[in-house]
């Protein structure tokens, strides 16, 4: 090997610390690119392909009256139609035998497990299908009741038996209630189980799949049209339907949306350790000066030197890509795994992906390349006088090159501030004068420094500020639930029987019965456009509070009139208030005026308002309902509710009354944020990511700080500096980074809580919100980063103070 | 001028204060006992310091002279307590540098006992003048918080910047560094001060006007230890160390044949034999045959010839290095005069035999050509006095020159 690439090499080999330093500053780029950029292939291509291999329904309806095989075996016949199946689902409470808890269940009763098409389930572990008085969990509901093969549930009947079930296995269902964040666990049973269960036999819910089209909006919504009013013809009635393209997740938009986050914090790390990397070569460059000049001196050529550094930068990418290409790909994979764990879908298998494999093979290359290549020719075209004069070192100690030359403006002004500080008797000590001054003195570093904290700051924060945003909307959205409990009875009782028996239970101070109907919204065609839950209070009820966002609350005697929730304007984005809407109920088409649009959870689907008196007289049950609030004067927190909601259940029952659920206000919402918490977490994770690349680019500035000035360590030593004294002065510079990045990263997150909000709140709610803040995060970042920022201190001011006087101010 | 008076009233509690001079015991400044220091390299084990013993008083200017690699800036680290010895002992104002202290706790001692002066200032890039003064002080701890300033601003007005007070080192000229370098070393006060070729960077100007600085400050009391290359400026010292290949020459040695090579002078040092002898005892009669050449290493010894009555008569005394015993070897014969101890002061001597002697002329010409010159002269003295008879006992007019013996 020639002389020169002996020395590449020993550049590489002599100094195991700062290879460590530099390729570890190329890897964790490297690594995130890759974890975000394979977990997006992943999950865009997988979340889907797992889907459509699970045979997902195409149509869906939901039936108020039970059908049987005929029927199913009717659609299966249709032209166009590939697949049908009916389920019976109901919702139904459930504990595990010798517990307390119960918890709300949806039962999906299947006829014969072992010729399911549609909707296919994934076995875990114990049995696949369940036989009469058997039970399977899915997944979700495996997690939530922790009921293991072997154990047995306890199910609450409306008229309050209790009848058993073992559990013979658990499966994942990726279909059933897919994209529903408020989705209740799911639990399957065979069909010979309804009766036990206190179920009429048959269907409530019939499945379709396509032969044709089934990716096509259009079709599918004329084929629903089509099977619907073949239901319909058979004097049943559909109270909903649902079209579902088979290969698209119903949330693949949200994950869309959520991954184009991730990218972009992709981007933004790897830029953050760009500035690393440019950060820690320029260090590097800075030592090699002098042999620079030595090589020039001996007859070296720009050219060569150019060609070693290179060579050294690439062999760096080299070392930092063996590193990051394995672990970016099984942190891909874990990634992408656990977005499907929380979301329920599966994957397709790791694997290397290979558009994330090139790309960090660009970047582990190129970025290097580029963040060295200025140090790299400013080095190669040192001259050989000012490289081995001396000059170099001038910086970090008055060598004997240093000229006379005139202060800067920043120095004269931080010298006179100190004097004139002094001189009004406010001291800085000089130790921390030191700090404070020795912060400013490589200020290409810094702002690089400064830059990879301030944007991990900003995102921290400003993933705070939309958890509450979130938060507060969620809480927004509890307007509409005021009541402490609703009960659901599985039939409708008078409203002055309910009112009588629930007002006398202790506290109680208000019961409301609401109506409620299932509307198709239909396209002028006659197709479903979308469907409406109609929820109706009386018109004079406390216990909702609209946002509106347009028109008016509903009134006293208003009649085939609606508040809708503004979801309704992805069919109709024209439609204002005073507009007429067609809707079917029941199997009967009218003209409704809507009146007002407000706010909602867009992801629960659309809900419209009507006024207790029309809607009652609409679904012919007057001065009855199903559904009650009710309100109480106890406290309204979620724990008081809960206790009421159970104390109501079995007060009702020991009535007499056949009671479905009695569920607390607060648990629907606790559900809702329970979702966004896992979003926000995993925003969280990355924001500390982001902030974990900023310290490490702190603790790498503060090492190489701590390398050049390791001449004026020696002075302080040698006029009296102890190691306490030493690691201080670096630690504090340390501390003065990060709260300057703590105050930038406190003005950037305000432009970007806005924009993280918005991108967020679109892909949850299908609707902007107001933004909120909050101290928390500001107090949390500024603990933080005094935390990180002190540690990524520690250890190049241990090396500091370790470092003997001998060894830095080598006298001979 | 003078060094701004240790602040001894008005301190805080906590603050440490400088000692004053006068209650410390009278041991000496510096006292290093058989110090050895090995480095250890890929090459093997080097000897940098072969066992020194070395002692200096309180109130003295030193100088430290040796080529380059002889192990001046090691003895230099051994006392300032930047470096520590393979074995000995380095006891500096009374304090045993090595024994029990670690490199962080021997900061501290040095920041409160000694300044140092380096050769390229070593001033602090991002502090004024000012703050460089001040620095020493936060560090150790001493005066009040709100004296500081005025003090450091007292040295720096000793040194002459006053005006440059609030400028950054780079702002100002490397003799102003300098000086700025020897306020901060002042600013605690400490009553040692060791510079490291304190003028090699600086022109003559700047560096006479930091020799006088120095100056000042041993005549007020500090002990300055320098190293230097500089012969104009161990002139100007009280004492001249010269460390050669990790040896001490004798300074003896070194005074009386300054024209040697620090080799050969290493050489004299070592194979001269030390001679302890009593007051007024006979160290060389007359008339007798002279095997040695000797220098006075101690003491002052005299020598004498016959007077008329046959008493003696002292025809000059020579102080520590002199020599004498050079004229006999170089021109033979016998002895020209007796040679005792003084009186009042035991002597000791450096006794280098006649082909010792030879051999060193030998090999350095031009210290046997200054050494003839010498011995013509005294001969030439000798027939003089013996032609006009001696002077009533006392000295000859020639007492200041090196010998009649």
């Amino acid at each position: 090997m020639r002389p020169r690439w002996l020395k590449v090499f020993s550049d590489l080999t002599d100094n195991w610390l700062r290879t460590a330093l530099v390729v570890f500053s190329i890897a964790v780029g490297v690594i995130s690119i890759g974890v975000i950029s394979g977990a997006y292939v992943i999950i865009s291509n997988d979340m889907s392909a797992s889907y459509a291999a699970n045979h997902p329904m195409n149509v869906e309806l939901r039936l108020s009256t039970q059908f049987d095989k005929n029927l199913v075996d009717t659609i299966r016949n249709m032209r166009g139609v590939a697949q049908s199946e009916g389920r019976n689902i109901f919702a139904i409470r459930a504990r595990v035998a010798g517990t307390t808890q119960w918890t709300s269940l949806d039962l999906v009763g299947i006829e014969n497990f072992k010729k399911v098409q549609i909707n296919l389930l994934k076995p875990i572990s114990g049995q696949s299908s369940a036989d009469k008085k058997q039970l399977l969990l899915e997944k979700k509901a495996f997690t939530t009741l922790n009921a293991p093969v072997g154990s047995t549930l306890e199910f609450e009947l409306s008229d309050g038996t209790i009848k058993t079930l073992p559990v013979v296995g658990i499966v994942q269902d990726q279909t059933t209630g897919a994209g529903d964040f408020l989705a209740p666990p799911f639990a399957y049973i065979s069909t010979d189980t309804l009766t036990y269960l206190g179920q009429k036999d048959g269907f409530n819910r019939l499945y379709a799949t396509l032969s044709a089209g089934n990716n096509d909006e259009e079709q599918l919504r004329q084929m629903a049209a089509n099977i619907k009013d073949k239901v319909e013809k058979s004097n049943l009635i559909v109270s909903r339907s649902r079209i579902s393209k088979t290969n698209e997740h119903p949330m693949a938009s949200t994950v869309q949306a959520i991954l184009g986050i991730l990218l972009a914090l992709g981007i933004l790390i790897l830029f953050l350790s760009s500035s690393l990397i440019a950060n820690t070569l320029n260090a590097l460059l800075n030592q090699h000066l002098r042999y620079i000049g030595v090589m020039k001196l001996i007859g070296g050529r720009q050219n060569q030197i150019i060609a070693m550094y290179i060579t050294l930068i690439l062999a760096f990418g080299v070392i930092a890509l063996l590193i990051s290409v394995p672990v970016g790909g099984q942190g891909a994979y874990a990634l992408a795994a656990f977005i499907a764990d929380k979301l329920n879908f599966g994957l397709l298998g790791f694997r290397i992906v290979p558009l994330a494999f090139i790309i960090q093979i660009v970047i582990g290359m190129a970025v290097p390349l580029l963040a060295g290549l200025v140090p790299v020719l400013n080095g190669s075209r040192i001259t050989v006088l000012r490289a081995i004069s001396g000059e170099t070192a001038r910086e970090s100690g008055s060598g004997p090159a240093a000229d006379l030359r005139r202060e800067t403006a920043w120095e004269r002004f931080s010298t006179g501030l100190a004097h004139e500080l002094s001189h009004r008797g406010f001291h800085i000590p000089r130790p921390l004068l030191i700090s404070l001054r020795n912060t400013f003195r490589r200020r290409g570093r810094l702002m690089l420094t400064l830059f990879t904290l301030t944007m991990g700051g900003a995102i921290f924060i400003a993933v705070f500020n939309v958890r509450v945003t979130l938060f507060d909307y969620i809480d927004a959205i509890g307007r509409y639930f005021q009541a402490d409990v609703t009960v659901t009875f599985d039939r409708p009782y008078r409203l002055e029987k309910v009112n009588l028996s629930g007002m006398k239970y202790p506290g109680v101070t208000q019961v409301e019965g609401w109506a409620f109907a299932d509307a198709a919204v239909l396209f002028p065609d006659k197709t479903v456009a979308d469907n409406l839950v109609i929820m109706a209070p009386p018109v004079d009820s406390k216990l909702v509070e609209p946002i509106l966002t347009a028109g008016r609350w509903l009134q006293a005697g208003d009649e085939k009139a609606i508040t809708v929730s503004e979801s309704i304007l992805d069919a109709f984005p024209a439609l204002q208030p005073g507009q007429i809407l067609r809707l079917k109920i029941n199997g009967k088409e009218d003209d409704w005026k809507v009146v007002g649009i407000f706010k909602f959870v867009g992801q629960q689907g659309t809900i419209a308002y009507g006024t207790y008196g029309y809607i009652s007289r609409y679904t012919n049950l007057v001065d009855q309902s199903i559904s009650y609030r009710v309100v109480s004067s106890g406290g309204h927190d979620a724990a008081s509710q809960q206790k009421l909601a159970e104390g109501l259940d079995k007060y009702f029952r020991d009535q007499g009354f056949h009671v479905t659920e009695a569920r607390s206000g607060k648990s629907t919402l606790a559900t809702a944020s329970e979702s966004l918490d896992i979003l926000v977490t995993f925003l969280l994770v990355m924001a500390m990511l982001t902030a974990s690349v900023g310290s490490m680019g702190l603790a790498g500035t503060m090492g190489m700080n701590v390398l050049e000035r390791t001449r004026e360590i020696g002075i302080m030593r040698s006029i009296g500096a102890v190691d306490l004294e030493i690691m201080r002065t670096v630690i504090v510079e340390g501390v003065v980074i990060g709260l300057i990045s703590w105050f930038l990263g406190m003005l950037l997150s305000f432009p970007f809580t806005y924009l993280l909000s918005t991108i967020v709140n679109l892909a949850v709610f299908n609707s902007p919100v107001d933004v909120h803040f909050t101290w928390v995060g500001y107090l949390i970042w500024l603990a933080v980063v005094l935390v990180l920022s002190a540690l990524a201190s520690v250890l190049p001011a241990r090396n500091a103070a370790s470092l003997t006087i001998r060894e830095v101010l080598a006298y001979e | 001028m003078s060094i701004p008076a240790p602040l001894y009233s008005g301190s805080s509690a906590g603050t440490a204060q400088p000692v004053p001079s006068a209650v410390m015991p009278l041991t000496p400044m510096i006292d290093i006992r058989g110090v050895v220091k090995i480095f250890k390299n890929a090459a093997g084990e080097f000897k940098v310091l072969k066992g020194l013993d070395l002692t200096i008083e309180r109130g003295q200017f030193v100088s430290i002279v040796g080529k380059s690699g002889s192990g001046k800036s090691t003895l230099l680290n051994m006392i300032t307590g930047i470096d520590h010895p393979t074995h000995g002992q380095v006891i500096v104002n009374g304090t045993d540098l090595y024994a029990g202290k670690n490199e962080s706790s021997r900061s501290l001692w040095r920041g409160r006992n000694l300044g140092i002066v380096f050769q390229f200032f070593q001033l602090l890039p991002m502090l004024s003048l000012l703050e460089n003064v001040m620095l020493p002080m936060d560090y150790a701890r001493m005066y009040d918080f709100d004296e500081r300033p005025k003090r450091a601003m007292q040295l720096l007005t000793l040194v002459g910047l006053e005006h440059q007070a609030r400028k950054l080192p780079l702002a100002v000229s490397t003799g102003q560094q300098q000086l700025a370098a020897i306020a901060r070393a002042l600013s605690t006060d400490p009553p040692l001060l060791v510079a490291d070729e304190p003028t090699g960077n600086l022109d003559s100007h700047s560096s006479d006007h930091i020799i006088e600085l120095f100056d000042q400050l041993v005549r007020e009391g500090k002990t300055v230890v320098m190293v230097t290359h500089d012969p104009s400026l161990t002139a100007r010292t009280n004492r001249n160390i010269i460390i050669s290949d990790g040896e001490l020459i004798s300074e003896a040695v070194a005074v009386a044949l300054p024209l040697l090579h620090h080799r050969e002078m290493l050489a004299v040092t070592k194979q001269a034999k030390s001679l302890k002898i009593s007051p007024a005892q006979i160290i060389l009669q007359r008339d007798v045959h002279v095997e040695s050449f000797f220098i006075i290493a101690r003491g002052v010894v005299e020598v004498i010839l016959q007077g008329k009555n046959e008493e003696d008569v002292i025809v000059s005394r020579l102080n520590p290095g002199q020599y004498f015993g050079e004229v006999e070897l170089l021109v033979g014969g016998m002895s020209i005069a007796s040679v005792r101890a003084a009186a009042d002061t035991a002597v000791e001597l450096l006794a280098l035999q006649r082909d010792d002697f030879h051999k060193l002329l030998k090999e350095s010409p031009i210290t046997e050509e200054a050494l003839g010159r010498i011995a013509r002269q005294r001969l030439q003295e000798n027939k003089s006095i013996n032609r006009q008879g001696l002077p009533q006992a006392g000295l000859g007019k020639n007492n200041n020159a090196s010998s009649l013996a």
